[in-house]
């Protein structure tokens, strides 16, 4: 397939540094463990342009999450250097956010809807800019009904829309996403994919999403980078160059949607049994 | 307004059933056909009430129950006070939790009542000695619930804290603070029956002033129906606070879901 | 074997005991060197001390026998009466209808204040001291036995009728191990509560046992031996409570898991 690339690839070659959201290379990370240390990640090298769609596809235990966290500054990176427009990361930066896959333990339990949302623009805005960043932030996710309601009183797809509304109020400029629909079901699943694509438009918010979903990180990424490996290595990057808006009976069934994901499992199966 | 009328719509509709009072009604009916008259030993219910007319003409009563409620309710908000701030700080590190643990564990195994006669010796017997007393008594329950709610909050809120860049301060007052407020509601509620019982000893021991001080005084003068009399204003004194308290905490508790309030 | 060990080692809190024995010699610090003057204050060498004269002393396992005496009738009593309530009520929802309100009344009554009445019926003895330790110590019995019971699973009870089991043999081989859980901890509850009260008792009630002899040697001008009372009884507390915790996980293991956790 003319679209697959062998890592390490290195876009910084094509595109002048200022056009790089986040750019990555030579990380590596290592946890404290039982005894000593573990590397989970290891010389990973990639970079995030502004606006687009990036998910991160690969089996558990391959260090996904740990790359999201040290894209969103939570954990540092042993080795090798991180950067998001242009400056050295050194903790959780102003224009990233973290959507976390387990929304209920994400969620303040005893705010309602409204007051999770104004957590990250209290203390930061005036009461009438919250007021209103809030509600536009409930439009996108289609909440707008529920701002009073608690997050205990919704179903699961719904938090999670209050968790995706909570990161969007701060109006940050990526979204980091972790397996964030992973526990839902299908129908919900579906619906949140399309309505995170729609806030993508009409926000111009980058995604970088982690998956370990071959179908979901086709349909939602404009590029997918397969990690492998314990420690991980991302051993492939994609340009889906999929027609936009994507719909998910139609993307689903085009042959080049299938040759992605073909291609996708080839390269996670390849590498993850190898 | 409206959530208010709810609460108390949907506390009536929690109570048990009135006819469960029946027992109750029977067994003083039953008492007063036996021994309607007085009686060194079980003197009747009318007794009783025309015991608290005769208590509440002579001034005493409500001069009683204002100083054991104001004991109580000083005391209590010194110990919900001291022991919230101390348990959050407490559960907040783990080597002063693991290192204080015992010592604690220790301290609320003695049974309160045994370090009143200690207070007594230390301080002498004043209004300042009831205070420190049920403080004491009140502070264990308080404080070991709030350090295990500060130990139990979930690693991921604080991660979303940090993500959304908020300073110590501001994890403190919007993570910390609201999710230790159930258990330091539910340790409120084991203390005020402790409490209760510590201020009522205090006074009998001491005859410091106080519904204490009142019931053993009917008591070693053997005024039966006072003693009857008292005994049933002090069963509805612990009723109205524990009750009341339960309202309190399920107005504050509305905003927390179901499971986590009921703990 | 050896990591069972290392485990061992592991939990034992070393910085915990390490606390205990800081406090200890800086209050002996404190008092030795003066700072602390306090006519009635005694440094913990004076407490151990007065610790070791009572454990010598025949007169004070007399108030100790007398108090255990008090706290393990009580509490049986107690959770006689208050299984059987508790499992009245938990079965029948007549019956919970008809009593549940009176028990809810008279549950926040202070134990305490049972004392006066009960002097003036049994005067100074161990009568007394029942009534004041029996009565509050039954409510947590009954509840939690009612709680136990009548959170039974329905499915439970289509079990034994499956199996058609007489009404006897599904209260006594389903209802009452299904709620052993909940019922050990409302024994629990009542045993703490029981010792609160025995001393009580003694303080203000029936001048005999632990609660009595913390009163005398207060009166008496004896600190030391004081606070050594007040130190037995803390450990009396936790030993009862460690002998309960450990009796039912020999009798009923699976039961227990629930206790340690309440």
């Amino acid at each position: 397939m003319k679209s697959v690339t062998e890592a390490p690839r290195r876009d910084g070659d094509v595109n002048t540094q200022g056009d790089l959201l986040f750019s990555c290379s030579g990380v590596s990370v290592a946890l404290p463990h039982t005894l000593g240390e573990r590397k989970v990640l290891d010389d990973i090298s990639f970079d995030v342009r502004h606006g687009e769609v990036f998910t991160i596809v690969g089996p558990s235990g391959t260090g996904k999450t740990t790359l999201l966290r040290v894209l969103g500054g939570l954990t540092r990176a042993t080795t090798g250097s991180v950067r998001i427009n242009g400056r050295e990361l050194t903790g959780p930066p102003e224009e990233v956010v973290i959507v976390f896959q387990d929304y209920s333990h994400a969620l303040l339990q005893w705010r309602t809807v409204a007051r999770n949302v104004a957590l990250g623009l209290e203390r930061r805005e005036d009461a009438d800019e919250i007021k209103r960043r809030v509600g536009d932030a409930l439009r996108l996710v289609k909440l707008e009904k529920n701002a009073d309601d608690y997050p205990w009183q919704l179903s699961g797809g719904m938090q999670q829309r209050v968790q995706i509304a909570r990161a969007l109020a701060v109006r940050p400029s990526v979204l980091l996403m972790d397996e964030p629909f992973a526990a839902l079901d299908a129908m919900t699943k579906a619906s949140l994919q399309d309505e995170l694509l729609g806030v993508r438009d009409q926000t111009g918010t980058s995604i970088v999403f982690v998956t370990h979903d071959i179908e979901e990180a086709v349909y939602l990424g404009d590029r997918i980078a397969v990690i492998t490996g314990s420690p991980g290595r991302i051993t492939h990057t994609f340009d889906i160059d999929l027609r936009k808006p994507r719909d998910q009976v139609a993307t689903r069934q085009m042959p080049a949607f299938l040759e992605f994901r073909y291609a996708v499992h080839q390269a996670i199966g390849s590498n993850a049994y190898g | 307004m409206r959530a208010a009328v709810k609460n108390l719509r949907s506390l009536f509709a929690n109570l048990p059933p009135l006819r469960g009072l029946l027992p109750i009604v029977l067994l003083l009916v039953f008492w007063q056909l036996v021994q309607p008259g007085p009686s060194p030993y079980f003197p009747g219910p009318v007794q009783w009430w025309h015991a608290t007319l005769r208590l509440s003409d002579r001034g005493h009563l409500a001069a009683a129950f204002l100083s054991t409620a104001s004991s109580l309710l000083v005391g209590l908000a010194l110990a919900i006070v001291i022991g919230a701030v101390l348990g959050v700080l407490i559960g907040a590190s783990r080597r002063l939790s693991r290192a204080l643990d015992p010592l604690l564990e220790f301290l609320r195994a003695i049974p309160p009542p045994a370090i009143v006669p200690v207070a007594g010796l230390l301080i002498g017997y004043n209004e300042g000695m009831k205070l420190v007393v049920v403080v004491l008594a009140a502070l264990w329950p308080i404080l070991l619930n709030c350090a295990a709610a500060v130990r139990r909050i979930d690693p991921l809120v604080l991660e979303v804290a940090r993500s959304f860049r908020l300073s110590r301060w501001e994890t403190m007052w919007r993570i910390t603070a609201p999710s230790v407020v159930p258990s330091l509601l539910t340790g409120i509620r084991i203390a005020i029956p402790l409490t209760i019982i510590l201020v009522l000893l205090v006074e009998m021991l001491t005859s410091l002033p106080g519904i204490g001080a009142l019931m053993i005084r009917a008591q070693r003068n053997f005024q039966s129906s006072e003693v009857y009399a008292l005994l049933v204003m002090i069963g509805l004194f612990g009723f109205v606070v524990n009750d009341a308290f339960l309202v309190i905490e399920a107005a504050i508790l509305r905003s927390w879901p179901p499971r986590m309030a009921a703990t | 074997m050896l990591m069972a060990r290392e485990a061992t080692i592991a939990r034992f809190n070393f910085p915990g005991l390490l606390t205990i024995v800081v406090c200890a010699v800086i209050w002996e610090l404190l008092v030795r060197g003066g700072v602390i003057q306090y006519a009635y204050f005694p440094a913990p060498s004076a407490i151990g001390v007065g610790l070791s004269e009572l454990i010598a002393s025949a007169a004070f396992w007399a108030d100790v026998a007398h108090t255990l005496l008090a706290v393990l009738v009580g509490w049986l009593i107690a959770g006689v009466i208050g299984i059987a309530l508790g499992v009245l009520m938990g079965m029948s929802p007549s019956v919970r209808n008809y009593l549940l309100a009176s028990v809810e009344a008279l549950r926040p009554m202070p134990g305490i204040a049972f004392v006066p009445v009960a002097l003036l019926l049994f005067g100074f003895s161990l009568n007394t001291e029942l009534v004041v330790i029996v009565l509050p110590a039954l409510w947590p019995v009954v509840i939690n036995t009612m709680g136990g019971i009548a959170g039974v699973h329905q499915r439970l009870f289509e079990v034994g009728a499956t199996f058609r089991l007489p009404r006897a043999r599904i209260v006594s081989k389903i209802l009452i191990p299904a709620a052993l859980p909940s019922i050990l901890v409302g024994l629990r509850l009542s045993l703490t509560l029981s010792l609160v009260l025995a001393i009580v008792a003694e303080m203000v009630g029936n001048p005999t046992g632990l609660g009595y002899a913390v009163v005398r040697d207060q009166q008496a001008l004896r600190p030391a031996q004081m606070f050594a009372d007040v130190i037995f009884i803390g450990i009396l507390g936790i030993v009862l409570n460690q002998l309960l915790v450990q009796m039912t996980s020999l009798l009923f293991p699976a039961a227990t898991r629930a206790l340690r956790t309440a």
